[in-house]
């Protein structure tokens, strides 16, 4: 169970135009796996987990999502996205509805369960990231860092296989980074399959299985955290690190 | 004898009133419907749809509404197509307010955050739902200030309805003025008429504005 695979990605480009933003990118993600992705920006690394739930369609290559092949067809689309969860830098909460009804929406309206069973369990998944007493409340009522919890309810709302992160704490005062990373380890210690695009190094060092390096939209460099940090194998990635590192 | 402005001239510009209003209500309520179709279709993502629509929109913003209503009247007459005056000035009205409605609602539309697009997207929720719960409850909200200057505008605007032989509320005013010989009376009482009916709108409307951007500077 452990080993079996969730995503594979093989030979995926991606081009914006004329600028190729992932170049034969190939990753396979286990069940159950963390993974932390990591690079300078305008590298691709949010633009590769952005490929997994189709909010950005590839060029070339295959990615299949627990046994599905993602392709043009709104089927399939669907059949992927209902089994990964995401969280956006920017928590992109849905500002006229309430809490509850952000977290209860798509499961209403994407998997069809009735209002009083979608309650009960956003409720469940509320308390979890500790922020069920402010189900009533408006997005605009809430720190960013509640917000962002509420955002990452809502995608587990949808009861996902992987959940990935882009950046979930960039946006954030930098007191109350720690409250989204420890929900996010709360979520990597209950055996969720995660991928995150992140800068926070000591998250990184403390539920990643692999750190993943990329540059130019390429993967450089992966590795066990131990090992990636101790001992960087590339010139690239010792300079991002050394950079990214000093600051903390 | 000439007659004076009385209760009668005063009642029959009432019933112009009436029409006028009874014209607005007909072309925005179909101007709304109509426009959120030009709206939707013009932000499909489908690239000759997209166009067809712009063509659509520019052909009625870029002619002017009297050559529309024109066209609507005598243009289908002789297709053998006979409107009543009522008919084919709502039918004018309508059409007209839908590309301008359209317009108004496309830019609300795309003035929605995409971000909002996209975690409607990551949960998996589809167009139609993406639309009716997500994007168009923000947009209206955002297109509000711009609709109800719009309706105003149309108020005043059906004036040109007269040009067909219909009688709203500024043609009334001409025939009694022209009975009575008491234009500035008879303008007077047409003017405040009107007066009444757009600037309760209008004060609504600037309020709404400013409580949208108290809300989005919060």
């Amino acid at each position: 169970m452990q080993d079996q695979i969730l995503i594979e990605m093989k030979g995926v480009q991606k081009w914006y135009g004329g600028y190729q933003a992932l170049r034969n990118v190939d990753l396979t993600v286990r069940r159950g796996e963390k993974i932390v992705l990591c690079g300078p920006s305008g590298s691709g690394k949010s633009t590769l987990i952005r490929c997994i739930n189709r909010l950005e369609a590839i060029q070339q290559g295959s990615i299949v999502v627990n046994g599905h092949r993602l392709d043009d067809s709104i089927k399939a689309i669907d059949v992927v996205r209902q089994d990964v969860g995401m969280v956006f830098q920017s928590f992109n909460l849905f500002p006229h509805m309430t809490v509850l009804q952000n977290c209860t929406l798509a499961p209403i309206r994407a998997r069809r369960i009735s209002k009083s069973e979608a309650e009960a369990t956003a409720r469940k998944y509320l308390d979890r990231v500790r922020i069920g007493d402010q189900a009533d409340k408006y997005p605009a009522q809430l720190s960013g860092g509640q917000q962002q919890r509420v955002a990452i309810a809502r995608a587990l709302c949808m009861q996902p296989k992987v959940m990935l992160f882009d950046e979930p704490t960039s946006a954030l005062d930098p007191e109350m980074v720690k409250e989204v990373l420890d929900t996010m380890i709360g979520l990597a210690n209950d055996g969720m399959t995660m991928i995150c695009v992140t800068h926070e190094m000591g998250f990184a060092r403390q539920v990643a299985d692999r750190v993943i390096f990329m540059a130019d939209g390429q993967i450089i460099e992966e590795g066990a955290p131990d090992a990636f940090f101790r001992n960087p194998q590339h010139a690239r990635t010792r300079q991002f690190l050394g950079e990214i590192l000093a600051h903390h | 004898m000439t007659p004076h402005f009385g209760l009668a001239e005063f009642g029959f510009l009432l019933r112009g009133l009436q029409w006028t209003v009874l014209l607005t209500l007909v072309a925005f309520a179909g101007g709304c419907t109509a426009g959120l179709a030009v709206a939707l279709l013009r932000t499909c993502g489908h690239k000759g749809v997209e166009w067809i629509t712009r063509i659509y929109i520019g052909m009625f913003q870029g002619t002017p509404l009297l050559l529309q209503l024109f066209v609507v009247y005598y243009g289908l007459a002789l297709t053998g197509l006979k409107l009543d005056a009522f008919v084919a000035v709502a039918i004018g009205f309508t059409v007209n307010a839908s590309a301008f409605l359209g317009e108004i609602w496309r830019g609300a539309i795309q003035a929605v955050p995409r971000g909002q697009t996209e975690a409607a997207m990551a949960l998996g929720l589809h167009y139609s739902s993406r639309m009716r719960d997500i994007v168009l409850p923000q947009a209206i909200r955002i297109s509000l200030p711009a609709t109800i200057g719009y309706l105003v505008q149309l108020i005043k605007g059906t004036s040109l309805a007269a040009i067909v032989g219909f009688i709203e509320l500024a043609r009334a005013g001409q025939i009694v003025s022209n009975q009575t010989f008491q234009p500035l009376l008879v303008f007077g009482v047409v003017g405040a008429m009107y007066f009444i009916l757009c600037w309760p709108l209008s004060w609504w409307g600037s309020r709404m504005e400013a409580r949208l951007a108290l809300a989005s500077q919060r």
